[in-house]
């Protein structure tokens, strides 16, 4: 048993309200999808157009058919993901959490983080949309990074940040 | 004290630094054209003495331009101290200007490889926790200078007192040939012979590849399909082969151990452990105590049998924690007393009493389970489609028993215990593995569920410290948010540094 608490109520991570991410994020990975998709297609258009295909010409449908389904597949996986995209900022610490088939949950304490940075990437600049990463100290890949939040959101939590770490 | 030494105004390492960085040089080309070499030497009455002449002026070349070149890396490498900083410009063409505040200095270690041991200087080389570019490391200095420099960096307040060798105090740890002996006996031979395996296989790939441009690849693989022959006939050849192997397994680890323990002692000191071990290269390390964000206290079946573990302490690194293995300090040999004391020097007692063992739940065993025989079963069908030898499957009378064996020990050696400021976890397979982290070093946590832990309520946390990742895998999805809660709340009210 995990007892052996000297106070008695922890500020609880499970009963903290989580923000979603900015809506218009959906449209960006939406859009990054797409435009992978669509290379694929292209893809397979030159193959078919030149004749690649040749010996299993009869059944080339059967691809089109498995493309489709992916794409509307990948789609609706992308959108649920979008969903269980969630951060919230505490007094003291940044969490995010995210993932369909396994749930991440991550809590970066401000009194740990090295440094913060917002990005922008091109379809993101478009929505002005940005992320956010804060990185602590060892192996840093494994940090927290929020993606698609509105810009002005982003660098507000962090001047909040380090304002709070420089106290 | 020693203050004859003015470190204010730039100033450069002991001349004797061309000739380590020479000899470092000739010796890194040396290893990269070894091949090539080897050939050359191999069929070397065969090579026209006109050739030969070009061979000898290319050599000379390469030689007298890796002396320039160590000459102008001396010349353009100059240090000095100010306003509680370390200023380091060094170059030939880039100029780089390193500055590192004293306060972010981790460690300043003393190194001697053979060729510092004979002309007498030592390298000094300053570790940080920062950015990966402000490892600096001076090639060259004599004891005396070297001693000044730590002397004057250590002076500042969060790197607060020298600490000297201080002859007259005993040992905390002192390993002995006899010892170190022991030590090597006990290794876990099977992972060194791996290791060593790697190694041969990463040479022949080399030959084998430079063979293969010059198109004589025919014969070596007749000579493979030939032995690939005998093997499976002669029962005889293949008992040679494990004895062989043996041996082997049993020299490397004797060697890995030799070389970097030889003459292993450790001093506890008031805030730090001092350390120095090596047979060619000898590193002195003073390991400040505040620094280490946890140790691991490691065991084997025969090693538990003479009753000596060994501790690996875990200092913060920066970047990718594979290449940094150098960071890792490790005593080998201590005796259970010894271990006691270096715990309770870290640590407080009352905190490693407290608590219970708590196991992961029995999802946990399940997946290992089911993972290791479906990699198995594929493996078994993988084998059997290739070689269509309906014999290879008598084996898993024997691979099948061992794996469920082997799992389950791995199962029941993986638990936690958590108090208020400690948490102990314990893992391993052959070998059993204690680690203790004090709970506010932690940087980040993170917990994960998949749907299927999420149906058994379970769910992996995983704390990051500095020195990387600690996993506490599959444990009740109440407990996991109870220590989550926890952890969070020491992290953020702790008011001590992490480092």
């Amino acid at each position: 048993m995990f007892i052996n608490n000297p106070i008695s109520v922890f500020p609880d991570i499970t009963e903290i309200l989580f923000n979603s991410i900015h809506k218009n994020y959906l449209k960006v990975i939406l859009l990054n999808v797409l435009l992978i998709f669509t290379a694929i297609l292209i893809g397979l258009f030159t193959a078919d157009y030149f004749n690649l295909f040749e010996e299993i010409k009869s059944y080339v449908y059967l691809f089109y058919i498995v493309f489709s389904f992916v794409f509307i597949l990948v789609n609706l996986f992308m959108y649920i993901g979008f969903k269980k995209r969630k951060y919230a900022v505490r007094e003291k610490d940044i969490s995010y959490k995210s993932g369909v088939f396994i749930r991440k949950l991550t809590t970066v304490p401000f009194s740990r983080i090295q440094h913060i940075e917002v990005d922008e990437g091109l379809f993101s600049r478009f929505f002005k949309l940005a992320s956010l990463s804060v990185f602590t100290a060892g192996d840093s890949s494994d940090d927290l990074v929020i993606k698609g939040i509105a810009k002005e959101t982003a660098l507000e939590i962090k001047e909040f940040i380090s304002s709070k770490i420089n106290e | 004290m020693n203050n004859s030494f003015d470190f204010s105004n730039f100033s450069r390492q002991s001349s004797k630094g061309i000739l380590v960085l020479y000899l470092n040089f000739i010796y890194k080309f040396i290893k990269v054209t070894w091949i090539l070499l080897f050939f050359a030497v191999k069929d070397f009455n065969k090579i026209s003495s006109i050739k030969l002449t070009y061979i000898y002026i290319g050599i000379a070349v390469v030689l007298i331009f890796l002396l320039v070149r160590a000459y102008l890396i001396f010349k353009n490498f100059q240090f000095k101290v100010t306003n509680d900083h370390f200023i380091l410009k060094q170059g030939i063409l880039k100029k780089t200007n390193t500055s590192v505040p004293f306060y972010r200095i981790q460690n300043i270690n003393f190194k001697q490889n053979i060729i510092q041991q004979i002309i007498g200087v030592f390298e000094v080389s300053i570790e940080t926790a920062g950015s990966k570019d402000t490892e600096i490391a001076i090639k060259a200095l004599p004891l005396s200078k070297a001693e000044a420099l730590k002397e004057i960096m250590s002076k500042s307040a969060s790197f607060d007192k020298l600490i000297s060798i201080d002859v007259d105090k005993k040992p905390l740890v002192k390993i002995g040939l006899k010892e170190l002996f022991k030590v090597s006996l006990t290794e876990n031979h099977l992972q060194n012979l791996l290791l060593f395996l790697a190694l041969i296989i990463g040479f022949f790939q080399q030959i084998e590849q430079f063979v293969e441009t010059l198109g004589r690849t025919d014969l070596l693989d007749g000579f493979i399909a030939e032995s690939k022959d005998a093997l499976s006939i002669s029962f005889f050849l293949i008992t040679i082969l494990l004895i062989f192997l043996t041996v082997i397994a049993l020299m490397s680890s004797f060697v890995k151990i030799f070389l970097v323990h030889f003459n292993l002692t450790a001093y506890l000191k008031e805030d730090a452990f001092e350390i120095h071990q090596g047979l060619f290269t000898k590193k002195s390390i003073i390991l400040k105590k505040n620094k280490v964000q946890n140790i691991t206290i490691s065991t084997n079946p025969l090693k538990r049998l003479i009753g000596i573990s060994f501790i690996t302490f875990k200092q913060a690194v920066s970047g990718e924690l594979n290449e940094k293995k150098d960071k890792l300090i490790r005593i080998v040999g201590c005796k259970n007393e010894q271990v006691e004391i270096i715990k309770t020097s870290l640590f407080k007692v009352i905190e490693l009493e407290n608590g219970e063992k708590e196991y992961p739940e029995n999802y946990y065993k399940r997946r290992i389970l089911i993972f290791v025989f479906l990699f198995l079963i594929i493996g078994y069908a993988l084998t059997y489609g290739f070689f269509n030898h309906f014999e290879i499957f008598y084996s898993t009378i024997l691979v099948f028993p061992i794996s469920f064996y082997l799992i389950l020990k791995k199962v029941k050696k993986r638990f936690y215990k958590i108090t208020d400021e400690m948490l102990i976890v314990g893992s391993g397979l052959l070998e059993t593995h204690l680690t203790y982290l004090e709970i506010f070093k932690v940087q980040n946590i993170k917990m994960r569920q998949n749907i299927f832990q999420k149906r058994s309520n379970v769910a992996d946390l995983i704390l990051q410290t500095a020195s990387g990742k600690i996993n506490i895998p599959c444990i009740r999805f109440e407990d996991a948010i109870k220590i989550y809660n926890h952890t969070l709340y020491k992290v953020e009210t702790s008011r001590t540094s992490w480092m």
